[in-house]
């Protein structure tokens, strides 16, 4: 998926009657001078993107609507700051990151557990991770329900910084340089997140993709 | 020098070309844990992307009608945000020109009434002058015979007002008369 999210003008028809969409630039020029109808447009042009995003970083539909709309409503609030440096959707991807990693955050502070980073570290052999366990749960025996069910529960398990790279990463298809402009953190950082997430996916997960 | 990682990275998403990507690939060749776990790391995205599938937004269009409702209720709207980086607005303007006035008013009071205020005082002096044939009959007929004053600039001319039918002498340059002098 990539993360330019910037749809092509459409083209006119046969007869050029059919006025082409307006691009983002546009539309955020009209959100800049107040008008709510094109920023009606922008919503509808990528809730869908936003809400997958949000909802594999939180796992819960409702607080990923909930986020969303905080998220939109935040980009609202601030477009008349928008000054095209990056695309419209780099610029608004990083305003939903923010909401949704400090919402974890917050529920971080209420004292679960799963953001440990120790967790798994210690058990992590690089060499053995491409050596197959010929003991562990065949494919066959694991249905796809369980491997959500799996990936879900180690997903929780990792720091919102540490999901939000792996799922930017994997899912997204985002470069490091988005990554690091959408987290505004450097490259390098990206990097050692990206390098630890994938560490403790890898071993919590073994046992799974490593049958498939 | 890019590091390991950075080239890796590089390799991965296709952005290396050319004598890069071979000197890469032999390095790779070289380095077989590397490439198990870039291999691992392979897998593991493969495992995520066919896995992780958010469902599609529910009541979309609601999504939208709430969203809006929440926009027309806060008072922030951007047109008004986008304004507010304008220094010229109408109300400082209005305090720009207030105290450009008190400015003015002040230089006015401080520089330019000095001079008035000397051209006054000369006005008055003369007229006194003018008019002293009038009430004081001790200078009515006077002659100037001798100007003695340590200061150089202090000069004396005579003349003779014919409106008033007195002869004037001008005493330039002095701040005042002392009242035991007398002119002789």
């Amino acid at each position: 998926m990539p993360l330019e999210g910037e749809p092509d003008i459409a083209p006119p028809d046969a007869h050029g009657t059919e006025p082409p969409d307006p691009n983002d630039g546009e539309l955020v020029s009209r959100c800049q001078r107040g008008d709510a109808a094109a920023f009606n447009e922008l919503v509808t042009r990528y809730r869908g993107k936003v809400y997958a995003m949000i909802y594999n970083m939180v796992h819960n539909e409702q607080d990923a609507w909930d986020l969303a709309q905080d998220g939109f409503l935040k980009a609202w609030k601030s477009i008349a700051r928008f000054r095209g440096q990056s695309s419209f959707y780099t610029w608004l991807y990083r305003i939903m990151m923010n909401v949704t990693i400090d919402s974890l955050r917050r529920k971080q502070v209420g004292g679960e557990t799963e953001f440990d980073d120790s967790i798994g570290l210690r058990n992590i052999d690089p060499g053995s991770v491409t050596t197959p366990r010929a003991g562990a749960h065949p494919q066959d025996k694991i249905a796809g329900d369980e491997i959500r069910s799996r990936i879900d529960a180690a997903i929780l398990r990792l720091s919102p910084e540490h999901r939000a790279v792996i799922l930017m990463r994997e899912i997204d298809g985002m470069e490091y340089q988005e990554i690091a402009d959408a987290l505004d953190c450097s490259i390098g950082t990206v990097m050692s997140r990206l390098f630890y997430a994938r560490k403790k996916m890898q071993s919590m997960l073994r046992d799974v993709y490593e049958n498939l | 020098m890019k590091t390991f990682e950075e080239r890796l990275a590089a390799w991965l998403e296709g952005r290396l070309t050319g004598r890069e990507l071979a000197a890469f690939e032999r390095e790779l060749e070289a380095n077989p844990e590397a490439v198990a776990e870039t291999e691992a790391d392979r897998e593991l995205g493969n495992l995520l992307r066919a896995h992780l599938t958010a469902p599609p937004l529910g009541n979309a269009d609601f999504f939208n009608h709430q969203l809006l409702r929440q926009i027309e209720a806060d008072p922030q709207a951007p047109a008004r945000a986008a304004r507010r980086p304008l220094f010229w607005s109408l109300r400082r303007m209005v305090y720009s020109g207030a105290f450009c006035l008190l400015l003015a008013t002040a230089l006015y009071f401080a520089a330019v009434p000095r001079t008035r205020r000397q051209m006054l005082h000369n006005e008055l002096y003369v007229h006194n002058v003018l008019n002293a044939s009038a009430t004081d009959p001790s200078i009515t007929a006077s002659e100037v015979v001798h100007v003695r004053s340590d200061d150089p600039n202090v000069t004396a001319t005579c003349f003779h007002s014919k409106d008033n039918d007195v002869n004037v002498v001008w005493l330039d340059g002095l701040s005042y008369l002392p009242r035991d002098h007398k002119l002789k």
